[in-house]
Protein backbone atom coordinates (compact mmCIF):
# COMPACT_ATOMS: atom_id res chain seq x y z
CA UNK A 1 0.00 0.00 0.00
CA UNK A 2 2.95 2.30 0.64
CA UNK A 3 4.52 1.99 -2.36
CA UNK A 4 1.59 2.71 -4.87
CA UNK A 5 0.81 5.70 -2.56
CA UNK A 6 2.60 8.47 -4.92
CA UNK A 7 1.09 6.60 -8.19
CA UNK A 8 -2.72 7.33 -6.51
CA UNK A 9 -3.12 11.13 -7.73
CA UNK A 10 -1.97 10.64 -11.02
CA UNK A 11 -3.33 7.48 -11.97
CA UNK A 12 -6.65 9.08 -10.53
CA UNK A 13 -5.77 12.36 -12.92
CA UNK A 14 -5.59 9.91 -15.81
CA UNK A 15 -8.76 8.56 -15.49
CA UNK A 16 -10.52 11.92 -14.89
CA UNK A 17 -9.05 12.79 -18.31
CA UNK A 18 -10.11 9.36 -19.94
CA UNK A 19 -13.64 9.27 -18.52
CA UNK A 20 -13.90 13.30 -19.49
CA UNK A 21 -12.40 12.83 -23.22
CA UNK A 22 -14.87 9.50 -23.75
CA UNK A 23 -17.76 11.43 -22.69
CA UNK A 24 -17.16 14.26 -24.52
CA UNK A 25 -17.48 16.46 -21.44
CA UNK A 26 -13.46 18.58 -22.99
CA UNK A 27 -13.19 18.87 -26.56
CA UNK A 28 -10.12 17.17 -28.32
CA UNK A 29 -9.09 20.52 -29.54
CA UNK A 30 -9.39 21.69 -25.94
CA UNK A 31 -7.33 18.62 -24.13
CA UNK A 32 -7.32 15.36 -26.21
CA UNK A 33 -7.78 12.04 -25.11
CA UNK A 34 -5.09 10.29 -23.35
CA UNK A 35 -5.23 7.68 -26.29
CA UNK A 36 -4.18 10.33 -28.91
CA UNK A 37 -1.77 11.60 -26.50
CA UNK A 38 0.00 8.31 -26.56
CA UNK A 39 0.03 7.91 -30.27
CA UNK A 40 1.66 11.44 -30.80
CA UNK A 41 4.05 10.74 -28.14
CA UNK A 42 4.69 7.23 -30.05
CA UNK A 43 5.18 8.98 -33.42
CA UNK A 44 7.28 12.10 -31.38
CA UNK A 45 9.92 9.10 -29.86
CA UNK A 46 10.00 6.51 -32.02
CA UNK A 47 8.24 7.61 -35.74
CA UNK A 48 9.93 7.95 -38.85
CA UNK A 49 10.00 11.14 -41.29
CA UNK A 50 6.62 11.22 -43.16
CA UNK A 51 4.36 10.86 -40.33
CA UNK A 52 3.98 14.19 -40.01
CA UNK A 53 6.17 17.13 -38.06
CA UNK A 54 6.88 16.36 -34.91
CA UNK A 55 8.33 12.52 -36.20
CA UNK A 56 11.31 11.09 -35.05
CA UNK A 57 12.42 14.29 -32.86
CA UNK A 58 12.47 13.30 -29.66
CA UNK A 59 15.97 12.52 -29.46
CA UNK A 60 17.31 15.53 -31.22
CA UNK A 61 15.04 17.65 -28.79
CA UNK A 62 16.09 16.24 -25.65
CA UNK A 63 19.70 16.21 -26.63
CA UNK A 64 19.62 19.50 -26.99
CA UNK A 65 17.59 20.16 -24.16
CA UNK A 66 19.79 18.61 -21.97
CA UNK A 67 22.75 19.93 -23.28
CA UNK A 68 21.39 23.50 -22.72
CA UNK A 69 20.32 22.45 -18.85
CA UNK A 70 23.37 20.81 -18.31
CA UNK A 71 25.98 24.10 -19.36
CA UNK A 72 23.26 26.28 -17.58
CA UNK A 73 23.25 24.06 -14.56
CA UNK A 74 26.81 23.61 -14.13
CA UNK A 75 28.22 27.17 -14.73
CA UNK A 76 25.61 27.99 -11.89
CA UNK A 77 26.71 24.95 -9.61
CA UNK A 78 30.22 26.03 -10.11
CA UNK A 79 30.26 29.58 -9.30
CA UNK A 80 27.05 29.20 -6.70
CA UNK A 81 29.17 26.84 -4.75
CA UNK A 82 31.76 28.68 -4.49
CA UNK A 83 30.55 31.95 -3.94
CA UNK A 84 28.27 30.24 -1.75
CA UNK A 85 30.85 28.59 0.65
CA UNK A 86 32.76 31.18 1.32
CA UNK A 87 30.13 33.76 1.76
CA UNK A 88 28.97 31.28 4.50
CA UNK A 89 32.60 31.28 6.11
CA UNK A 90 33.35 35.11 5.75
CA UNK A 91 31.57 37.53 7.14
CA UNK A 92 32.86 40.69 4.51
CA UNK A 93 32.42 38.37 1.55
CA UNK A 94 28.26 37.59 2.83
CA UNK A 95 28.17 41.76 3.84
CA UNK A 96 29.53 42.48 0.08
CA UNK A 97 27.63 39.78 -1.91
CA UNK A 98 24.22 39.60 -0.24
CA UNK A 99 22.75 42.85 -1.09
CA UNK A 100 23.17 42.14 -4.50
CA UNK A 101 22.58 38.97 -4.88
CA UNK A 102 19.22 39.09 -2.83
CA UNK A 103 18.46 42.65 -5.50
CA UNK A 104 18.91 40.62 -8.26
CA UNK A 105 16.98 37.35 -6.62
CA UNK A 106 13.81 39.71 -6.60
CA UNK A 107 13.55 39.99 -10.21
CA UNK A 108 11.69 37.62 -11.99
CA UNK A 109 13.59 35.10 -14.47
CA UNK A 110 11.51 36.13 -17.39
CA UNK A 111 12.24 39.57 -17.17
CA UNK A 112 15.87 39.27 -18.15
CA UNK A 113 15.00 37.15 -21.04
CA UNK A 114 14.45 40.51 -23.55
CA UNK A 115 17.49 41.65 -22.16
CA UNK A 116 19.17 38.10 -22.80
CA UNK A 117 17.64 38.37 -26.56
CA UNK A 118 19.66 41.39 -27.39
CA UNK A 119 22.56 40.66 -25.23
CA UNK A 120 23.58 37.01 -26.91
CA UNK A 121 20.51 36.69 -29.81
CA UNK A 122 18.64 33.84 -29.99
CA UNK A 123 20.02 29.87 -29.21
CA UNK A 124 22.19 28.43 -27.10
CA UNK A 125 23.87 31.52 -24.82
CA UNK A 126 20.63 33.06 -24.29
CA UNK A 127 18.89 29.60 -22.88
CA UNK A 128 22.17 28.92 -20.70
CA UNK A 129 22.24 32.39 -19.44
CA UNK A 130 18.54 32.13 -18.32
CA UNK A 131 19.28 28.86 -16.92
CA UNK A 132 22.42 29.78 -14.96
CA UNK A 133 21.17 32.69 -13.73
CA UNK A 134 18.13 30.83 -12.31
CA UNK A 135 19.50 28.14 -10.42
CA UNK A 136 22.23 30.33 -9.41
CA UNK A 137 20.51 31.60 -6.25
CA UNK A 138 19.33 28.34 -4.83
CA UNK A 139 22.48 26.73 -5.48
CA UNK A 140 24.38 29.75 -3.67
CA UNK A 141 21.76 30.29 -0.77
CA UNK A 142 21.70 26.57 0.17
CA UNK A 143 25.57 26.44 0.66
CA UNK A 144 26.14 29.96 2.02
CA UNK A 145 23.39 28.71 4.64
CA UNK A 146 24.57 25.02 5.10
CA UNK A 147 28.37 26.67 5.63
CA UNK A 148 27.29 29.07 8.02
CA UNK A 149 25.65 26.80 9.82
CA UNK A 150 28.64 24.11 10.21
CA UNK A 151 29.02 23.36 14.15
CA UNK A 152 32.11 25.38 15.27
CA UNK A 153 32.81 22.52 17.30
CA UNK A 154 33.53 19.94 14.59
CA UNK A 155 36.30 22.65 12.92
CA UNK A 156 37.94 22.83 16.40
CA UNK A 157 37.91 19.50 16.50
CA UNK A 158 39.84 19.32 13.03
CA UNK A 159 42.40 22.43 14.58
CA UNK A 160 43.62 20.36 17.62
CA UNK A 161 43.64 16.64 15.71
CA UNK A 162 46.22 19.11 13.44
CA UNK A 163 44.11 19.75 10.35
CA UNK A 164 45.03 22.37 8.69
CA UNK A 165 42.84 25.05 6.85
CA UNK A 166 42.91 23.20 2.90
CA UNK A 167 42.16 20.09 4.54
CA UNK A 168 39.43 21.09 7.00
CA UNK A 169 37.80 23.03 4.17
CA UNK A 170 37.28 19.47 2.19
CA UNK A 171 37.75 16.96 4.99
CA UNK A 172 35.28 18.84 7.93
CA UNK A 173 33.44 22.01 6.43
CA UNK A 174 32.36 20.66 2.66
CA UNK A 175 30.87 17.24 3.96
CA UNK A 176 29.29 19.08 7.23
CA UNK A 177 27.63 21.04 4.57
CA UNK A 178 26.42 18.39 2.01
CA UNK A 179 22.78 18.61 3.34
CA UNK A 180 22.45 22.10 2.61
CA UNK A 181 24.69 21.90 -0.75
CA UNK A 182 22.46 18.75 -1.87
CA UNK A 183 19.50 20.60 -1.84
CA UNK A 184 20.20 23.48 -3.33
CA UNK A 185 21.88 21.51 -6.14
CA UNK A 186 18.46 19.76 -6.43
CA UNK A 187 16.37 23.05 -6.26
CA UNK A 188 18.75 24.50 -9.14
CA UNK A 189 18.43 21.58 -10.97
CA UNK A 190 14.73 21.98 -10.86
CA UNK A 191 14.46 25.44 -11.73
CA UNK A 192 16.69 24.81 -14.60
CA UNK A 193 14.23 23.05 -16.50
CA UNK A 194 12.04 25.84 -16.03
CA UNK A 195 14.17 28.10 -17.05
CA UNK A 196 14.91 25.95 -20.31
CA UNK A 197 11.21 25.80 -21.64
CA UNK A 198 11.52 30.16 -21.43
CA UNK A 199 14.68 30.55 -22.69
CA UNK A 200 13.59 27.98 -25.71
CA UNK A 201 10.27 29.66 -25.93
CA UNK A 202 12.76 32.27 -27.27
CA UNK A 203 12.23 30.83 -30.85
CA UNK A 204 15.06 27.84 -31.27
CA UNK A 205 14.99 25.41 -33.84
CA UNK A 206 15.36 22.20 -31.59
CA UNK A 207 14.82 21.28 -27.43
CA UNK A 208 11.57 20.27 -25.28
CA UNK A 209 10.43 24.12 -24.73
CA UNK A 210 10.70 24.98 -29.33
CA UNK A 211 8.66 22.07 -29.65
CA UNK A 212 5.79 23.31 -27.28
CA UNK A 213 5.94 26.45 -28.66
CA UNK A 214 6.12 25.56 -32.48
CA UNK A 215 2.66 22.90 -31.45
CA UNK A 216 1.13 25.78 -29.93
CA UNK A 217 0.96 27.90 -33.33
CA UNK A 218 0.54 24.65 -35.34
CA UNK A 219 -2.53 24.58 -32.71
CA UNK A 220 -1.34 20.50 -31.95
CA UNK A 221 -2.50 20.81 -28.30
CA UNK A 222 -1.94 16.69 -28.18
CA UNK A 223 2.08 17.80 -28.93
CA UNK A 224 1.84 20.13 -26.68
CA UNK A 225 0.90 17.87 -23.96
CA UNK A 226 3.39 15.18 -24.32
CA UNK A 227 5.77 18.15 -24.10
CA UNK A 228 4.86 18.91 -20.80
CA UNK A 229 4.49 15.32 -19.71
CA UNK A 230 8.05 14.43 -21.33
CA UNK A 231 9.46 17.40 -19.51
CA UNK A 232 8.32 16.25 -16.00
CA UNK A 233 9.31 13.13 -16.60
CA UNK A 234 13.19 14.54 -17.56
CA UNK A 235 12.80 16.60 -14.50
CA UNK A 236 11.94 14.18 -12.64
CA UNK A 237 14.67 11.63 -13.56
CA UNK A 238 17.32 14.41 -14.00
CA UNK A 239 16.67 14.73 -9.68
CA UNK A 240 16.82 10.93 -9.13
CA UNK A 241 20.09 11.09 -11.35
CA UNK A 242 21.45 13.76 -9.50
CA UNK A 243 20.52 13.04 -5.89
CA UNK A 244 22.20 9.29 -6.59
CA UNK A 245 25.36 10.68 -8.36
CA UNK A 246 26.03 12.61 -4.78
CA UNK A 247 25.31 9.71 -2.99
CA UNK A 248 27.50 7.33 -5.35
CA UNK A 249 30.20 10.13 -5.15
CA UNK A 250 30.43 11.82 -1.21
CA UNK A 251 30.07 9.61 2.02
CA UNK A 252 29.14 12.77 3.74
CA UNK A 253 25.80 12.47 0.75
CA UNK A 254 24.96 8.86 1.32
CA UNK A 255 25.07 8.95 5.03
CA UNK A 256 23.78 12.52 5.59
CA UNK A 257 20.62 12.36 3.42
CA UNK B 1 71.03 10.29 38.03
CA UNK B 2 72.69 14.07 37.29
CA UNK B 3 71.60 17.01 37.84
CA UNK B 4 70.01 17.85 34.51
CA UNK B 5 67.77 15.04 33.74
CA UNK B 6 66.76 15.42 36.84
CA UNK B 7 65.77 19.33 36.17
CA UNK B 8 64.05 17.93 32.89
CA UNK B 9 61.91 15.20 34.33
CA UNK B 10 61.13 17.37 37.23
CA UNK B 11 59.60 20.46 34.79
CA UNK B 12 55.73 21.21 34.15
CA UNK B 13 54.22 20.43 31.14
CA UNK B 14 52.00 22.80 31.67
CA UNK B 15 52.78 26.24 33.12
CA UNK B 16 50.30 29.02 33.29
CA UNK B 17 51.84 32.62 34.00
CA UNK B 18 49.92 35.52 35.08
CA UNK B 19 46.96 34.29 32.69
CA UNK B 20 43.86 36.72 32.35
CA UNK B 21 40.70 37.01 30.39
CA UNK B 22 38.59 40.01 29.08
CA UNK B 23 35.82 39.06 26.95
CA UNK B 24 35.02 42.57 25.33
CA UNK B 25 31.37 42.93 24.35
CA UNK B 26 29.44 46.02 22.49
CA UNK B 27 29.60 48.35 25.22
CA UNK B 28 30.87 46.41 28.27
CA UNK B 29 34.32 44.54 29.26
CA UNK B 30 33.61 41.28 31.16
CA UNK B 31 37.05 39.90 33.34
CA UNK B 32 36.79 35.96 33.29
CA UNK B 33 40.18 35.14 34.48
CA UNK B 34 42.33 37.54 36.56
CA UNK B 35 46.12 36.80 37.24
CA UNK B 36 45.58 33.11 37.17
CA UNK B 37 49.13 31.30 37.89
CA UNK B 38 49.49 27.46 38.07
CA UNK B 39 51.54 24.37 36.47
CA UNK B 40 50.65 20.98 36.07
CA UNK B 41 53.24 18.13 35.89
CA UNK B 42 53.79 15.34 33.69
CA UNK B 43 51.23 12.75 34.32
CA UNK B 44 49.39 14.59 36.75
CA UNK B 45 45.69 14.45 36.97
CA UNK B 46 43.83 17.67 37.65
CA UNK B 47 40.13 18.84 37.76
CA UNK B 48 38.93 22.30 37.47
CA UNK B 49 35.98 23.06 39.68
CA UNK B 50 33.60 25.93 40.59
CA UNK B 51 30.56 27.69 40.43
CA UNK B 52 29.25 28.42 36.99
CA UNK B 53 30.43 31.39 35.32
CA UNK B 54 34.06 30.61 37.16
CA UNK B 55 36.00 30.52 34.38
CA UNK B 56 36.68 26.77 34.37
CA UNK B 57 35.70 26.35 30.25
CA UNK B 58 37.50 29.29 29.33
CA UNK B 59 40.15 28.72 31.41
CA UNK B 60 40.21 24.93 29.42
CA UNK B 61 39.95 26.66 25.94
CA UNK B 62 42.84 28.77 26.56
CA UNK B 63 44.73 25.51 27.20
CA UNK B 64 43.63 23.98 24.44
CA UNK B 65 44.42 27.32 22.50
CA UNK B 66 41.17 27.84 20.90
CA UNK B 67 41.41 31.92 22.36
CA UNK B 68 44.35 33.62 23.26
CA UNK B 69 44.65 35.11 26.20
CA UNK B 70 44.23 38.82 27.30
CA UNK B 71 47.14 38.97 29.43
CA UNK B 72 50.11 36.58 30.40
CA UNK B 73 50.87 33.60 28.98
CA UNK B 74 51.33 29.71 29.27
CA UNK B 75 53.82 27.72 28.59
CA UNK B 76 53.54 24.43 26.83
CA UNK B 77 56.85 22.04 28.04
CA UNK B 78 58.45 25.71 28.12
CA UNK B 79 57.20 26.99 24.68
CA UNK B 80 54.15 29.94 24.55
CA UNK B 81 50.87 28.13 22.79
CA UNK B 82 50.03 29.82 20.23
CA UNK B 83 47.52 28.07 18.79
CA UNK B 84 45.11 24.04 18.99
CA UNK B 85 47.79 21.04 18.12
CA UNK B 86 47.19 17.69 18.50
CA UNK B 87 49.87 17.50 21.44
CA UNK B 88 46.80 19.12 23.70
CA UNK B 89 43.63 17.26 23.09
CA UNK B 90 39.89 18.51 23.98
CA UNK B 91 37.44 16.25 24.84
CA UNK B 92 33.96 18.33 24.49
CA UNK B 93 31.36 18.27 26.14
CA UNK B 94 29.10 17.76 23.56
CA UNK B 95 28.95 15.36 21.20
CA UNK B 96 31.39 16.68 18.53
CA UNK B 97 32.00 13.69 16.51
CA UNK B 98 31.75 13.55 12.27
CA UNK B 99 28.32 12.64 11.97
CA UNK B 100 29.11 11.30 8.18
CA UNK B 101 32.43 9.25 9.57
CA UNK B 102 31.94 5.58 11.16
CA UNK B 103 33.23 5.35 14.92
CA UNK B 104 36.75 4.09 12.66
CA UNK B 105 37.19 6.29 10.46
CA UNK B 106 36.00 9.03 13.11
CA UNK B 107 39.19 7.52 15.21
CA UNK B 108 40.98 7.17 12.20
CA UNK B 109 40.49 10.79 11.32
CA UNK B 110 43.02 12.41 12.88
CA UNK B 111 45.88 9.78 11.79
CA UNK B 112 45.12 10.44 8.20
CA UNK B 113 47.92 13.32 7.77
CA UNK B 114 50.44 11.33 9.45
CA UNK B 115 53.30 9.69 7.76
CA UNK B 116 52.56 5.99 8.69
CA UNK B 117 51.48 2.92 6.80
CA UNK B 118 47.77 2.32 6.26
CA UNK B 119 48.75 -0.81 8.11
CA UNK B 120 50.01 1.16 11.30
CA UNK B 121 47.14 3.40 11.40
CA UNK B 122 44.49 0.58 11.20
CA UNK B 123 46.41 -1.10 13.75
CA UNK B 124 46.31 1.41 16.13
CA UNK B 125 42.16 2.44 15.38
CA UNK B 126 42.06 -1.44 16.26
CA UNK B 127 43.87 -0.81 19.41
CA UNK B 128 42.30 1.92 20.72
CA UNK B 129 38.34 0.92 19.38
CA UNK B 130 39.78 -1.87 21.53
CA UNK B 131 40.18 -0.32 24.29
CA UNK B 132 37.30 1.76 24.74
CA UNK B 133 35.43 -1.26 24.19
CA UNK B 134 33.63 -0.57 21.06
CA UNK B 135 35.11 -2.91 18.82
CA UNK B 136 31.98 -4.52 17.89
CA UNK B 137 30.25 -0.68 17.03
CA UNK B 138 32.85 0.20 14.68
CA UNK B 139 31.02 0.49 11.33
CA UNK B 140 28.00 2.29 13.08
CA UNK B 141 27.34 6.06 12.62
CA UNK B 142 27.64 8.06 15.45
CA UNK B 143 24.15 8.79 15.39
CA UNK B 144 23.22 4.85 15.96
CA UNK B 145 25.62 5.06 19.22
CA UNK B 146 24.78 6.11 23.00
CA UNK B 147 25.78 9.31 24.46
CA UNK B 148 28.22 7.55 26.57
CA UNK B 149 29.85 5.36 23.44
CA UNK B 150 29.96 9.00 21.74
CA UNK B 151 32.39 9.84 24.44
CA UNK B 152 34.29 7.29 24.09
CA UNK B 153 35.15 7.31 20.25
CA UNK B 154 35.45 11.21 21.29
CA UNK B 155 38.64 9.57 24.09
CA UNK B 156 39.98 7.25 21.12
CA UNK B 157 39.97 9.66 18.42
CA UNK B 158 42.47 11.66 20.61
CA UNK B 159 44.40 8.75 22.88
CA UNK B 160 45.35 7.77 19.47
CA UNK B 161 46.95 10.87 18.70
CA UNK B 162 49.08 9.99 21.84
CA UNK B 163 48.46 13.39 23.03
CA UNK B 164 50.89 14.65 26.14
CA UNK B 165 47.89 16.68 27.62
CA UNK B 166 44.22 15.85 27.77
CA UNK B 167 41.72 18.72 27.84
CA UNK B 168 38.51 17.11 29.01
CA UNK B 169 35.05 19.43 29.34
CA UNK B 170 32.80 18.49 31.42
CA UNK B 171 33.11 15.11 29.52
CA UNK B 172 30.49 13.28 31.10
CA UNK B 173 27.94 16.09 32.60
CA UNK B 174 25.13 15.01 29.85
CA UNK B 175 25.55 11.22 30.72
CA UNK B 176 23.50 9.23 33.44
CA UNK B 177 24.65 8.89 36.62
CA UNK B 178 25.56 4.69 35.67
CA UNK B 179 27.14 5.50 32.29
CA UNK B 180 29.12 8.33 33.88
CA UNK B 181 30.81 6.32 36.69
CA UNK B 182 31.73 3.37 33.95
CA UNK B 183 33.23 6.33 32.15
CA UNK B 184 35.06 7.89 35.40
CA UNK B 185 36.54 4.10 35.85
CA UNK B 186 37.77 3.85 32.01
CA UNK B 187 39.24 6.98 32.06
CA UNK B 188 41.71 6.01 35.11
CA UNK B 189 42.65 2.73 33.90
CA UNK B 190 43.42 4.47 30.18
CA UNK B 191 45.44 7.05 32.41
CA UNK B 192 46.95 4.63 34.48
CA UNK B 193 48.07 2.66 31.08
CA UNK B 194 49.11 5.91 29.01
CA UNK B 195 50.05 8.37 31.59
CA UNK B 196 49.34 11.60 30.32
CA UNK B 197 48.45 14.59 31.96
CA UNK B 198 44.42 15.28 32.41
CA UNK B 199 42.99 18.37 32.76
CA UNK B 200 39.19 17.61 33.69
CA UNK B 201 36.63 20.66 34.02
CA UNK B 202 33.50 19.29 35.85
CA UNK B 203 31.04 21.17 38.54
CA UNK B 204 30.43 18.17 40.20
CA UNK B 205 32.80 18.12 43.39
CA UNK B 206 32.44 13.88 43.82
CA UNK B 207 33.66 13.53 40.59
CA UNK B 208 36.83 15.96 41.01
CA UNK B 209 37.52 13.96 44.26
CA UNK B 210 37.30 10.55 42.60
CA UNK B 211 39.40 11.04 39.63
CA UNK B 212 42.31 13.89 40.21
CA UNK B 213 45.38 14.47 41.99
CA UNK B 214 44.85 17.75 42.27
CA UNK B 215 41.77 19.79 42.49
CA UNK B 216 41.35 23.21 41.59
CA UNK B 217 38.63 25.41 42.80
CA UNK B 218 38.05 28.44 41.20
CA UNK B 219 36.08 31.42 42.52
CA UNK B 220 33.78 33.91 40.89
CA UNK B 221 34.90 37.53 39.85
CA UNK B 222 32.13 40.00 40.18
CA UNK B 223 33.51 43.34 39.06
CA UNK B 224 37.09 44.29 39.82
CA UNK B 225 37.07 42.15 43.01
CA UNK B 226 38.35 38.89 43.09
CA UNK B 227 35.70 37.29 45.68
CA UNK B 228 36.90 34.12 46.06
CA UNK B 229 41.25 33.30 44.92
CA UNK B 230 41.42 29.97 43.29
CA UNK B 231 43.12 27.02 45.69
CA UNK B 232 44.39 23.54 44.77
CA UNK B 233 43.04 20.97 46.80
CA UNK B 234 45.64 17.73 47.27
CA UNK B 235 43.74 14.12 46.67
CA UNK B 236 46.52 12.35 48.47
CA UNK B 237 43.54 9.37 48.81
CA UNK B 238 44.29 5.46 47.67
CA UNK B 239 42.73 4.70 44.06
CA UNK B 240 39.85 3.32 43.68
CA UNK B 241 38.30 5.55 46.12
CA UNK B 242 35.15 5.03 47.91
CA UNK B 243 32.96 7.62 48.05
CA UNK B 244 31.63 6.70 51.02
CA UNK B 245 34.51 6.97 53.72
CA UNK B 246 34.99 9.55 55.73
CA UNK B 247 38.61 11.10 53.86
CA UNK B 248 36.48 11.35 50.78
CA UNK B 249 33.39 13.77 52.31
CA UNK B 250 36.06 15.51 53.99
CA UNK B 251 37.51 16.32 51.02
CA UNK B 252 34.14 16.87 48.84
CA UNK B 253 33.27 19.39 52.34
CA UNK B 254 36.43 21.50 51.89
CA UNK B 255 36.55 21.84 48.06
CA UNK B 256 32.92 23.04 48.05
CA UNK B 257 33.90 25.61 50.95
CA UNK B 258 37.38 25.92 50.15
CA UNK B 259 37.72 29.02 52.80
CA UNK B 260 37.21 27.31 56.31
Amino acid sequence: MYRILPWILPATALCGWGLASNLGWVPPYLLPSPGDILDTAGIYIFGTDGQGPYAGRFARDTLASLFRVGLGFGLATVCGLILGVWSGRVPAVARLLNTPVNGLRAVPGITWLPLAMVWFGIGLKTTVFLVALAAFFPIYLNAASGAAQVNPLLLQAGAMMGVDRIRGTFAILLPAAMPAIVTGLRLGLGISWAYLVLGELSGVPDGLGAVIMDARMLGRIDMIVVGIILIALMGQASDWLLKNALKFCFTSAARQI
Amino acid sequence: MNVLSDAFVSSPVLDVQGLSKVFTGSSEQTPVLSGLNFQAWPGEFICITGQSGCGKSTLLKLLAGFIPPTAGRILFKGKSITGPGPDRCVVFQEDALFPWLTVAENIGFGLKGKALSAAEKQSRVNRFLDLVGLTEFKDYLPGEISGGMKQRVALARILVLSPEVLLMDEPFAALDARTREQMQNLLLSLWEQLKQTIIFVTHDVREAVTLSDRTMVMGRITGEAIITPIHLVPIPLERPRIQSSREFMELAAQINSPNK
